[in-house]
């Protein structure tokens, strides 16, 4: 073949990449050809094929706006979702709606559906009701829960209250964000992002019906049926259909299980501060314990786990805010009686009259943050779970080392009480038994270690090496014991994509 | 923080944006995606750089909506991953960037080397059908005019060779006869192997905006949305399509509900069509399909009533078989027999697969001689030789090899380097195992494309890094044959270059520059082009150049002086109106002349055949493949680029399970599994689901593993890959 029939000087050629380089790097201007002109106050060219879904007006009082979405129209497309994130300029993998399929039928009539879902803008919305710091606002006017990102001090606890799954924590912001119903665009006569976005015209604002007696409430006949029970936040979401479900309908991820988030700080405080307290019951109650435990120890602790739970916030020092949401939220209670009860245990090295004092804020500090993870209504943080967990914590710090026959008893009660939890079909129970083995086991371990130290301790006459031995691993069992508590609790949601992460008996996606 | 979600009206009629991403100024832009060819409205800031984007709300092909992927088609471009300098293997098999020169010597030398040792048509080319139809043109002319390359296929051989020669034969030529505003006025639409409703979602929209109360049919062996969405589905039989096509036809002819005129004014080959059809008894085609023969009547009943317009749509189902070419042309003979073409709201229409299939079906250079002409007819290479400039005896006097003769050549050691130009045939070719092993038989691999990161170009010896969608402009054709226009709105990553200038930077250092000094830039290359289309069926030589494609938003061929002149007088293409661009919906063949030598359309037909590899005792499931989501294009080298992409699709590969066999296997939805078949194995998550009919599993594409299961069989007429039958097991996985 003929080899470069026009073989050009070496120089040229160089010159011709850096001209093709150069030429790819310019862009074109906006003056330049291609782009539209200047088109100032230019209505929303869309706003024909938007205006019939959305209302006319503004809710009248005893009224609200919600979504409304015709699921025999939705196909699956989830142009919604994208939109979301294009039109209100979210992070890279930030979107405030999503999408789910429900699954179910016979072989004669199978029967698939993809849901798409955001914030449910509830008549009694749990995230509101939980956030310690006010930073949820139900609009007067619209019903519309706005969530008030500069009040927001990154708690989560919105995230663990939300039956739905919706507020979604922001790792760069450090606070929690959520679907606002671009109330910003609804107040201009705008559609938002997803009713836009709607190929098919699947999404829609409507207003609804609030009824306000001893409790508030709305019609959740239209809610979805395999969706987490209405009656506790009164979404207020529409999902019509003409269809009739198949009985056997199921969400497409109903067979997954999902490991949750650790939240290690909140781990570490809620192992280090019912340790703190039972050891500071035990100054309290016996004068042999008060000669045998130091002063500082349940102090240090104390600290310790406050510390730690300070690196659980997204933004630390918005954290004094904390009491506002006294009057609703347990995360306030606990907060302010951990606090107090801090200071009345510095208090404590001075003056030992505050010691009873002491000694009852500490315990109701522990049933606020028993309650804390109650008031979720998940299965797994169920009073009869929680409170022996937390409060038996405490119990067992506190007879360790003036009556280690009596820890042991309590350690092999509350572990066999515990020990129920591992049986049956329950995502908590396989998650236990599967992905998170090791450290159930570790936990029943320390816990059986521990309570054989006891027992010796015991026998060698209450000998205080052998109690503090032992007292450090019930210590290491607790922190085990509120990692699984975390990890493996029933987290309710909106029905979810198939095989979003993988096998019951575990594999590296889980632990991702 | 709150400041971060404030929005401001966006001006350019957008309504509200983020303040932080309001524009400067606008410019709409063709999708990069799939054949829909939806245009996109990209926000620019002052520097007209792309900021955002949103749906053309004015275009006439998506008016304002698009699906997932085109919202987030600007997300990829930014991918941590993208190449952003040529890439050589060095003697220790590591990848070190190199200049561009020392780039551009290497490919020259290496392959002039292995042009030397065996032959010029030892090196061959894998293109694509996501560049511009300026880059595959050129692309096309390069490697066959210009480096002597003999065998040239395109990834469109896996989605689109067996419309091109299914209508080819049929018609005369390839010509997708519809538009989209067919969706809106059919009474009837039969979907065959097709799921608009996730694959292509604006297609869909189109038919939920039909106010004719329509009834809508799909065909497919699986309850997809579409079926759901449908006012009937026929779960038929995988692989017995062709049978049922036959079958209705029988019916048709039965009944005498044919176009009696249409057939003989406008048709050939009917008599034996009629007689090959007899053939097909409804008890024949119930047993082959497991249609109830009352549903066999009914379907036929549908197609069957002349007074109302019967339209039928086809994808993948039907083009990747083992006979699909007939098939696609069992469903032509359909429309032929009741005269449902050329009308609106009719015809026998295939939707195409990728952005730019349709352009690199008439340019590509491949099968046909670009602009529609052949290869072996001595006045089109002269006819193509004198437009172009060039010397007749350049051009080759045959087609070359298709996709999988190439792979065979390079089993053979006929071909020993490969060019492959954005695809990743080590993830998308039908049993993707024997790809790597090829790669071993080849002296040298070049990859040309966006990322580095694709498993071809993982293999690669020399990685080009190529501009993409956005970082370039041209122009693509979609589905319904609308040509419409790509800007440049972002910049290249690094020192990629568009594959236009790589292809001219290769021509340089080649030594055939000046052969394509004529070819300066894409908009120069247009008017070629357009000047090969003259007086072909594709004509679109009345386009006043991109300027033009802008104003109009987009235009469908034909499009010749003649029709320039007429819309000129009409005065319907006044720039930037509206009415113009509504008025842009034409459709082929309503004078009922084809574009064969007769002008009539030829009934095309054969016997079915049984699929190859039915399942049996040791493999006992037959494995279907197909898109899963909306969220996912073809191997997810762009879609997995994007969080909120990703967010929208299954994480891991995954096995769709009739309950049924679940049960069976004692495997429960959520469980791992292992799919195996005689070529290789996978593990997927199972997802139990009645939508699937008992033994057969479902598995999405977008998954590399999934090719590792297909079989390496193709229909005889078009050589398009068999994806969607092969038989598997099915193995619970224990323990880790």
């Amino acid at each position: 073949m003929s080899r470069k029939q026009r073989p050009p000087a070496d120089g040229e050629i160089r010159t011709l990449v850096d001209s093709y380089l150069e030429e790819q790097q310019r862009l074109q201007t906006p003056v330049a050809r291609f782009a539209s002109e200047f088109e100032s106050g230019t209505p929303p060219a869309l706003a024909s094929v938007y205006r019939d879904l959305i209302p006319l007006s503004a809710p009248a009082p005893g009224q609200q706006y919600a979504f409304e979405v015709e699921l025999d129209a939705c196909t699956g497309c989830k142009a919604c979702v994208a939109a979301c994130h294009a039109l209100n300029g979210l992070d890279e993998t930030e979107a405030w709606r999503d999408t789910g399929v429900v699954l179910g039928g016979t072989a004669e009539a199978p029967f698939q559906q993809t849901v798409t879902t955001a914030c449910h803008h509830c008549a009694d919305p749990a995230c509101l009701n939980g956030c310690p710091v006010l930073a949820y606002e139900k609009d007067p006017h619209t019903g519309i829960v706005r969530h008030l990102d500069d009040q927001c001090i990154g708690c989560q606890y919105c995230v663990l209250k939300c039956p739905y799954d919706v507020p979604k924590y922001n790792a760069r912001l450090g606070i929690v964000r959520k679907c606002d119903m671009c109330h910003q665009r609804l107040a201009v006569g705008e559609a938002p992002a997803c009713v836009q976005a709607c190929p098919t015209q699947a999404i829609r604002i409507v207003t609804v019906q609030v009824t306000r007696t001893e409790t508030v409430q709305v019609d959740t006949s239209a809610f979805l049926g395999v969706a987490p029970d209405p009656s506790y936040t009164q979404p207020t979401t529409r999902y019509v259909s003409a269809r009739q479900p198949p009985a056997n309908l199921h969400a497409a991820d109903a067979g997954t299980l999902r490991l949750q988030d650790p939240h290690w700080p909140l781990a570490v405080m809620l192992t280090l501060l019912p340790a703190a307290i039972g050891l500071q019951w035990a100054r309290a109650e016996s004068i042999a314990a008060t000669a045998r435990i130091p002063g500082w120890t349940p102090l240090a602790l104390g600290i310790a786990g406050m510390t730690a739970a300070f690196f659980h916030l997204g933004q630390p020092w918005r954290a004094w805010r904390v009491f506002l949401g006294l009057r609703r939220s347990w995360f306030s209670r606990e907060v302010v009686l951990l606090g107090a009860w801090l200071g009345l245990s510095v208090l404590d090295l001075v003056t030992p009259v505050v010691r009873p004092v002491t000694a009852v804020i500490g315990g109701l500090g522990l049933v606020c943050s028993v309650m804390i993870y109650v008031d979720t209504r998940r299965t797994f943080w169920a009073f009869r779970r929680t409170a022996p967990q937390f409060l038996g914590a405490a119990l067992v710090c506190g007879l360790a080392i003036p009556f280690p026959l009596a820890t042991a008893s309590v350690l092999v009660v509350r572990m066999g009480w515990e020990a129920f939890g591992l049986r049956g079909q329950s995502a908590s129970a396989r998650l236990q038994r599967g992905p998170l083995r090791t450290v159930t086991t570790a936990r029943y371990v320390l816990g059986a270690v521990a309570t054989a130290f006891f027992c010796l301790a015991a026998i060698g006459g209450g000998h205080a090496a052998a109690c503090w031995i032992a007292l450090g691993m019930t210590i290491a069992g607790e922190l085990a014991d509120r990692h699984i508590f975390f990890r493996v609790v029933d987290a309710p949601k909106m029905p979810g994509m198939p095989a979003e992460v993988a096998s019951p008996l575990g594999d590296e996606m889980l632990a991702a | 923080m709150t400041s971060e979600l404030v929005l401001h009206p966006g001006d350019f009629g957008l309504g509200r944006v983020p303040a932080r991403l309001a524009p400067s100024s606008t410019t709409s832009m063709v999708c990069g995606f799939c054949s829909t060819g939806c245009a996109l409205k990209v926000h620019l800031d002052a520097e007209g750089q792309a900021v955002n984007l949103t749906p053309d709300p004015d275009y006439p092909v998506n008016q304002g909506m698009a699906c997932p992927k085109g919202w987030e088609a600007l997300t990829p471009l930014g991918a941590p991953d993208r190449a952003t300098a040529p890439l050589l293997r060095q003697p220790d098999g590591k990848m070190a960037s190199v200049s561009w020169n020392e780039a551009l010597e290497i490919f020259c030398t290496r392959f002039q080397e292995v042009q030397v040792r065996h032959g010029a048509a030892s090196m061959a080319v894998l293109s694509t059908g996501q560049i511009v139809t300026e880059e595959m043109a050129l692309l096309g002319a390069l490697a066959k005019f210009g480096l002597g390359v003999r065998h040239l296929d395109s990834n469109t051989r896996q989605c689109m060779a067996t419309t091109h020669v299914a209508y080819k034969e049929s018609f005369g030529f390839d010509a997708p006869p519809y538009t989209y505003a067919d969706f809106e006025e059919s009474d009837v639409l039969v979907f065959f192997g097709s799921n608009p409703c996730i694959a292509h979602p604006i297609l869909w929209q189109r038919v939920v905006q039909n106010r004719r109360q329509p009834k809508v049919i799909v065909v497919d062996p699986r309850r997809t949305e579409t079926a759901m969405a449908a006012s009937r589905h026929y779960a038929i039989r995988p692989k017995s399509d062709l049978t049922l096509l036959y079958g209705l036809a029988n019916l048709l002819i039965g009944r005498d509900v044919l176009d009696h005129d249409f057939i003989e004014r406008h048709t050939d080959g009917f008599n034996a069509f009629a007689i090959h059809a007899r053939n097909f008894s409804p008890a024949m085609v119930c047993e082959a399909t497991g249609l109830t023969p009352a549903e066999l009547e009914e379907f036929a009943a549908a197609i069957a009533d002349r007074s109302k317009r019967v339209s039928f749509w086809w994808t993948m189902g039907i083009n990747q078989g083992h006979e699909s070419t007939r098939t696609a042309q069992a469903i032509i003979n359909l429309a032929l027999l009741t005269g449902q073409i050329g009308k609106p709201g009719t015809g026998p229409n295939s939707i195409t697969g990728q952005c730019n299939a349709m352009g690199s079906r008439l340019f590509g250079n491949a099968t046909s001689l670009m602009g529609g002409y052949s290869f072996e007819n001595e006045s089109d290479r002269e006819h193509v030789a004198r437009i172009l400039g060039i010397d007749a005896a350049k051009i080759p006097v045959s087609k070359g090899w298709a996709y999988d003769q190439i792979l065979d050549g390079i089993e053979q050691g006929t071909i020993r380097g490969l060019w492959v130009v954005a695809t990743d045939p080590a993830h998308s070719w039908i049993d993707s195992e024997r790809f790597a092993r090829l790669r071993q038989r080849l002296e040298f691999l070049v990859v040309q494309d966006m990322y580095h990161s694709t498993r071809t170009a993982r293999m690669a010896d020399l990685v080009l890094p190529a501009a993409g969608w956005g970082e370039k402009s041209g122009t693509f054709i979609n589905s319904e044959r609308r040509i419409g226009i790509v800007h440049k709105v972002a910049r290249a990553s690094g020192l990629a270059l568009s594959d236009f200038a790589i292809f001219k930077l290769i021509a340089e250092f080649w030594g055939c520059g000046e052969m394509f000094d004529r070819w300066t830039s894409p908009e120069d290359v247009f008017p070629i082009l357009q000047e090969l289309s003259r007086g072909q069926p594709c004509d679109f030589s009345g386009i006043r150049g991109y300027a033009h494609l802008r104003a109009a938003g987009g235009i469908q061929w034909p499009f010749t002086a003649a029709d320039a002149q007429e819309a000129r007088s009409r005065g319907v293409t006044q720039a930037g109106s509206r009415s113009a661009k509504s008025d842009n919906e034409r459709r082929l063949f309503s004078d009922g002349r084809f574009f064969t030598p007769r002008h009539r359309a030829r009934f095309v037909f054969d016997e079915p055949r049984p699929m190859p590899e039915a399942p049996d005792e040791e493999f006992p499931f037959l494995l279907l493949t197909g898109r899963g989501t909306s969220a996912q294009w073809h191997t997810g080298s762009r879609t997995n680029k994007s969080g909120v992409l990703r967010k929208l699709a299954p994480r891991s590969p995954y096995a769709e399970l009739n309950p049924e066999d679940a049960l069976h296997l004692r495997i429960k939805a959520g469980e791992k599994v292992r799919v195996v078949s005689r070529r290789g194995e996978t593990s997927a998550v199972a997802v139990v689901t009645p939508t699937v009919r008992a033994g057969q599993v479902f598995m999405p594409m977008h998954f590399p593993e999934v090719n590792r299961l297909t079989l390496a069989a193709f229909d005889p007429h078009s050589r398009q890959p068999s994806y969607k039958a092969c038989a598997v097991k099915v193995v619970k996985t224990f323990g880790r």
